[in-house]
């Protein structure tokens, strides 16, 4: 914006400078003038509709709403004149008419913005002695508690619901006194941002269910910190009182999350508190795991590690802090052994060699809204990365196209312009059609594209920015190198971002510190590569030492995690819950401090370093991860062991990893790569990793398990193959893969192509199976 | 009755002595333990309270009599605290050397006409001597405690005893001047005749002096900076407990009985009955004894220490300097002066 | 010049009759005057077992917590009792109870830490949290001093009717 498209407003005397096309109230809440309001807010459109910011404008018949009046050179503006202060307080008495007086029942007292606009605009006494009115309440689901009665329609919800969240499940019927907010049928609210109308409604008609009743605003402490859950890292406040975190709320981070958080991180502190939190160092003795003090359970733990050597294998969460992978790949190295990996949940490690150094979103997370043409390949962007997702909508919004290649016909909240439903083993070729029509090198793969290929092709290449994202499923696939080369080479071509969306937190931190097989700290190669972490499962290391990992849920083949463990010598787990597994195989179990109770820093997706201090102390006797493995690499001998807090952890990786930034350019091309997956009339499996089980938090989490996102226990399928095989929806079935097998519900799901069976790694049940990805079959038990 | 004078007079000296000190102490312990008891009632009487009225015998109240029999077996029953670091020998002997003087005053003192333990001639002088060893038995305390606020204590209380003892010295020569005589008996006797004879009038200036001194020797209020609770808690017993403390307390109030009856004796006539030699009202009370008489006059002092106590804020510490040093001594010496005067002119009707 | 001296004249004078005065200790007998004559005053204690000051309606004692005539308890967990109180004494937990309604879990009086101000009496909305008359109880076990919610709900049940009528003689002036 030039300079001579600025204008000049007076506001109480003061002059601020404005660009034509502003809103008024944007210029006075940039100078600081407080203008009361509720339906406005900066990142929703104006309604205009509960008329609090009138102000007086010289000139103007009547007062003017600040939000939806904009300036115009030489406008002079009084935000206290007695003409403004009079309507304020108009408005105010109108609100308050049905407004219950019901603030110490109410879970907003205290941080209510209706209580302080009233306070400060409000009349003492009312003059109204007629009864108010009451609405009946609706059952929006288990994440947000509702009294609409307290509504002031001021459609806050209404229009995040619209705007943001792109489903519009919440809607205003009526007018006048009859208005009501509401659903339209009575049904939990699905979207998985929708934690956020908590924060947005000014009153008390929409509040948190699990933080119902429980704490005052004033009891609670807020303290900064970052979640977990994906590559976003939003940034959060955590609320705490005596030592117990009592909620997490938005932290504005304009860069990251906005003022926006997931459903995922904004209730899975409820884990915390959960019965399965290890808060006692656990011993083997006899077969059966028994408390221990710290001081035994470090000494066995550090003679296990040390006798194991270069037979140790270490396999770490994606979601361990910057500081935990750091120290635990220094404590493995030092030990002799390069067997450590973070990938747990991945298959396919063929194209090591030519990994990025350091996998990001390869744009920064704002120029999401503004790619023109941006093609998913294995990604159901909107519940595996929430955030991301709101960032593509805006992009849809803004005229973009967005396009997908996926196992499931996931469902968005844009249309999708071009999209490729395939069975997972179908998902080289479709991919590699759409790099033919480009004429780029499809890595060995022939085949001829066909018309949605080739209008792909043409929109990522006719496309001024693009992108083309390879989301979780694309990651977790048998064929993910091949996905990943050819994903390159058509971002070669057309000139888009590649993007790589890994599950996990931490995995450009991982990339950095190098808790990988191959790739030291800094990304330097390892001349002699450890072994991946399949291979490790697969038998090859007789000692493991697990760093928070829910053996079996977080790992891409349970069965082979079940293998080695029972067939491991020596199996040292550090975690911050308990699993029937561990309680069945680990022989020293290290109570670990979890989200929330440990300082750290993660790296997202964008390469920012967020760094974060604990807010509570650990439950119970953990510890946070970084102690740990610092008295693990003390009491082993190893050297370089001598941290006394992460900011030195930090400062030593910030030497370590000198000039590593996020980095998707692919090295040289190993030797041709098979397709894995054959194209065969087997049944396959389709098993990217569902919202909620993510990982160990948010399958703790009572609230989340109980929202309609939760995957259910059961096994989907397409309806046709259903018929074919003469089941119908709720049989019971049994699903064998590789010599193991499980009995689940059947669910008819047509986004499902034929010939597949949907059951996400982490989801119950999934544990009796083995790999995500492959051959299944299924029959009627 | 000749019998048992016989007796008396066969029994050894040294058992004969036993006998008297007995007779003396044990009413005087009785004396003193009631003491306690009267000062809580009279001043709580003067703020206007009722003091204490519960603790009684055979389950009767008896208006709070059984009050210093239960406090003192209370204090019997208190541990005694050895601070850290106190000197334990003189931590200890502290209390004994407190109490020692001031039961062996009684000694010389006599209670009717010959009715004395040891009838000396340098009476006045071993109570002045015997009155200036308590101080020891505070500035031990103090010191042995090992505590700060028992220190200041001490050394205040020393500071001040030794002053106030030069005022009360000359006042007791003044008394010695007029008497002619240290034989306690024998000043006594030499104040016969009314009340008017007696030497609180000639010796009106060296009465209020020794009266006050007295009250500063025993470091009552308003001259008890040396246990000045709102400044140093309670001075040089702060550290003391149970029996340690209770002899302490008990040698206050024994002070303060001698104190009391050296007035009476040396100021106020002793034994002798106001109104000698007045006509009609000396036969009237000729049945009187003359231990009545002293009784009488040492319970109107004893009963002035507790009204003070009541009435008067306790000085600060430089003005009770001031008064000891400036005020006092000037005036005795020149007093001194002036009774030898009225002696050398056998001024009536006191020296004719 | 002579209206000077006549001012130094009586200045001595007064100084004159201060030395006097004090000499004299003219002021101490006053002083002794004073305290001899409450000697014989009227005294004022209370015998106080058998004989009690009378108690306002106002009084500060125990804390209870009361509950409506059909038997459910008043406090609805708003913690402004907890928020208001001085001497941090209150310690509230709440959750939603089985009907849904907003009901402590936990509602803890410390009386070590009580200074007994009445402001918890004064916030509370629904007139839960209220001070008794009872001024005379006793704790002879550590622990004892924090009045549990039950505890409190108990003695709000034994004294309902006193608190009840103590509250409505003073409705009008609250």
């Amino acid at each position: 914006m030039s300079d001579d498209a600025k204008i000049t407003i007076e506001v109480d005397g003061q002059q601020l400078e404005a660009t034509p096309g502003q809103m008024l109230i944007e210029i006075t809440d940039a100078a600081g003038i407080t203008v009361p309001r509720f339906c406005y807010h900066k990142k929703l459109t104006v309604a205009a509709n509960c008329r609090m910011c009138l102000v007086e404008v010289e000139k103007a018949p009547k007062p003017l709403p600040a939000c939806a009046t904009p300036v115009t050179d030489g406008m002079k503006v009084h935000t206290r004149s007695p003409l403004a202060r009079e309507a304020q307080k108009g408005t105010m008495e109108f609100l308050l008419i049905n407004h219950p007086l019901d603030c110490p029942i109410c879970d907003q007292g205290g941080e209510c913005e209706l209580q302080d606009v009233a306070v400060g605009y409000g009349s003492d006494v009312s003059r109204y002695h007629e009864r108010k009115r009451v609405v009946r309440d609706e059952d929006i689901g288990p994440l947000i508690a509702t009294e609409m009665t307290r509504c002031i329609h001021c459609t806050r919800c209404v229009r995040f619901g619209g705007e943001i969240a792109g489903l519009r499940e919440l809607g205003a019927t009526g007018r006048g006194e009859h208005m009501r907010i509401g659903v339209y049928v009575e049904h939990a609210v699905s979207s998985e941002l929708s934690g956020n109308i908590i924060d947005l409604c000014p009153v008390g008609a929409l509040t948190s269910r699990p933080f119902q009743y429980r704490a005052r605003a004033w009891e609670l402490s807020q303290r900064d910190s970052v979640a977990l859950h994906d590559g976003v890292g939003a940034n959060v406040h955590v609320h705490v009182r005596r030592n117990q975190i009592l909620r997490v709320v938005p932290r504005e981070n304009e860069a990251v999350n906005e003022t926006w958080i997931a459903d995922r991180e904004r209730f899975s502190y409820q884990a915390l508190q959960s019965e399965e939190r290890i808060v006692q160092p656990l011993l083997r003795e006899n077969g059966a795991l028994r408390e221990a003090a710290w001081e035994e359970a470090l000494a066995g733990a550090a003679e296990a590690l040390q006798a194991a050597g270069s037979g140790l294998g270490t396999l770490v969460s994606p979601n361990a802090t910057l500081e935990e992978m750091f120290l635990s790949q220094r404590l493995s190295r030092g030990l002799g052994s390069s067997h450590i990996d973070h990938r747990l949940r991945q298959s396919d490690f063929r194209g090591d060699a030519e990994d990025a150094p350091m996998p990001w979103t390869g744009s920064r997370f704002a120029e999401l809204s503004s790619n023109q043409a941006t093609l998913l390949v294995g990604s159901w962007l909107r519940k595996d990365q929430p955030l991301l997702n709101h960032r593509l909508r805006q992009s849809v919004l803004a005229g973009g196209a967005v396009m997908a290649i996926n196992p499931v016909d996931y469902d968005f909240n844009y249309p999708l312009v071009e999209s490729v439903v395939t069975r997972p083993s179908e998902m080289v070729s479709a991919l590699a059609g759409v790099a033919a029509a480009l004429g780029a090198d499809a890595a060995g793969v022939t085949v001829e594209p066909d018309a949605t290929q080739r209008a792909m092709a043409q929109r990522l290449k006719s496309a001024g920015q693009g992108g083309i994202l390879l989301g979780v499923a694309a990651h977790l696939h048998p064929d993910f190198s091949l996905l990943r080369r050819i994903a390159a080479n058509i971002a070669e071509a057309t000139g888009c971002n590649l993007g790589l969306l890994p599950p996990g937190a931490n995995v450009a931190g991982a990339h950095l510190v190098g808790v990988l097989p191959h790739r030291y700290p800094g990304g330097r190669p390892v001349e002699q590569a450890g072994l991946d972490a399949m291979t490790i499962l697969a038998g090859n290391c007789k000692t493991l030492l697990l760093f928070d990992v829910d053996p079996e849920f977080d790992v891409a083949n349970p069965a082979l995690m079940k293998q080695a463990l029972a067939g491991a010598d020596k199996v040292v787990a550090i975690s911050s819950f308990d699993s029937p597994w561990l309680r069945e195989h680990a022989d020293i179990v290290l109570p670990l401090a979890a989200f929330g109770e440990t300082s750290g820093t993660l790296v997202n997706l964008q390469g920012d370093w967020q760094s974060f201090c604990g807010v509570v102390e650990p439950k119970g006797e953990a510890r946070p991860g970084w102690k740990i493995l610092r008295v693990l690499g003390n009491l082993t001998g190893v050297s370089g062991f001598d941290f006394l807090s992460t900011e030195e952890v930090i400062n030593e990786i910030r030497l370590e990893a000198a000039g590593m930034t996020p980095d998707n350019r692919l090295g040289t091309p190993v030797s041709t790569l098979k397709p894995e997956l054959s194209e065969s009339d087997e049944l396959q499996r389709v098993g990217s990793v569902a919202i909620y089980d993510v990982d160990a938090m948010t399958r703790r989490s009572p609230a989340l398990q109980a929202t309609p996102d939760a995957w259910t226990p059961g096994a989907r399928v397409h309806s046709s193959l259903a018929e074919r095989l003469g089941l119908v929806a709720g049989d019971e079935v049994r699903l064998s893969q590789a010599g193991c097998s499980a009995s689940l519900p059947l669910q008819l799901d047509d986004r499902v192509p034929d010939k597949c069976v949907w059951l996400p790694m982490g989801s119950p049940g999934s544990e009796n199976l083995a790999a995500g990805f492959g051959p299944i079959s299924l029959e009627k038990c | 009755m000749d019998t048992l004078v016989a007796f008396w007079n066969d029994l050894p000296v040294v058992v004969r002595i036993l006998i008297g000190i007995v007779a003396i102490m044990a009413p005087l312990m009785v004396l003193v333990a009631y003491y306690t008891y009267a000062e809580r009632r009279i001043i709580g009487a003067m703020q206007v309270r009722i003091g204490p009225n519960r603790v009684g015998f055979f389950g009767l109240r008896m208006a709070g009599l059984g009050q210093p029999i239960a406090d003192a077996v209370k204090l019997m029953f208190k541990e005694i605290v050895l601070p850290t670091g106190a000197n334990k020998l003189l931590f200890l002997i502290a209390p004994l050397i407190s109490i020692g003087p001031a039961l062996a005053a009684w000694a010389v003192f006599p209670f009717s006409p010959g009715l004395v333990l040891a009838d000396i001639n340098a009476g006045l002088l071993y109570i002045l001597a015997l009155t200036s060893m308590g101080v020891y038995g505070v500035i031990i305390a103090g010191w042995a405690s090992n505590s700060k606020y028992a220190f200041l204590g001490a050394l205040r209380s020393a500071a001040q005893i030794v002053s106030y003892e030069i005022a009360m010295g000359f006042a007791l020569v003044g008394v010695l001047v007029a008497a002619g005589s240290l034989n306690l008996g024998q000043i006594v006797e030499s104040q016969s005749g009314s009340a008017l004879h007696w030497f609180w009038l000639p010796l009106l200036p060296l009465f209020m002096i020794y009266w006050i001194s007295g009250v500063a020797e025993t470091n009552r209020a308003p001259f008890d900076v040396a246990e000045g609770e709102s400044e140093i808690v309670a001075g040089f017993h702060v550290e003391y407990s149970g029996m340690a403390f209770a002899v302490f307390f008990l040698a206050e109030y024994a002070n303060m009985i001698l104190i009391s009856a050296l007035t009476a004796l040396m100021f106020f006539g002793g034994w002798l009955s106001p109104f000698q030699g007045v006509p009609v009202l000396d036969e009237a009370t000729a049945w009187v004894p003359g231990f009545f008489w002293l009784l009488l006059k040492t319970f109107f002092f004893m009963f002035a220490f507790l009204w003070f106590r009541a009435t008067f804020p306790r000085y600060r510490y430089d003005q009770i300097m001031r008064l000891g040093w400036k005020v006092f001594i000037p005036i005795t010496i020149v007093w001194i002066v002036v009774v030898a005067g009225m002696k050398v002119g056998h001024v009536p009707w006191w020296f004719d | 010049m002579s209206l000077g001296g006549s001012i130094e004249r009586v200045d001595m004078m007064k100084s004159m009759i201060n030395y006097f005065r004090s000499l004299f200790l003219f002021e101490l007998l006053r002083g002794l005057g004073l305290t001899g004559r409450y000697l014989f005053a009227t005294k004022v204690t209370l015998n106080y077992p058998e004989e009690k000051a009378p108690v306002s309606p106002r009084f500060r004692g125990l804390h209870a917590l009361r509950r409506y005539p059909n038997g459910e308890e008043r406090c609805i967990a708003c913690k402004l009792c907890e928020a208001v109180c001085p001497a941090l004494a209150i310690t509230i937990e709440a959750e939603p109870r089985d009907d849904g309604s907003r009901r402590t879990t936990r509602y803890d009086i410390d009386l070590f830490k009580c200074i007994f101000c009445g402001f918890c009496e004064e916030s509370c909305p629904v007139d839960s949290i209220v001070e008794t008359r009872v001024y005379e109880y006793h704790f002879e076990n550590r622990g004892e001093q924090i009045m549990t919610k039950q505890k409190l709900l108990e003695i709000g049940d034994k004294y309902e009717t006193q608190l009840a009528a103590d509250r409505a003689a003073q409705a009008a002036v609250r």
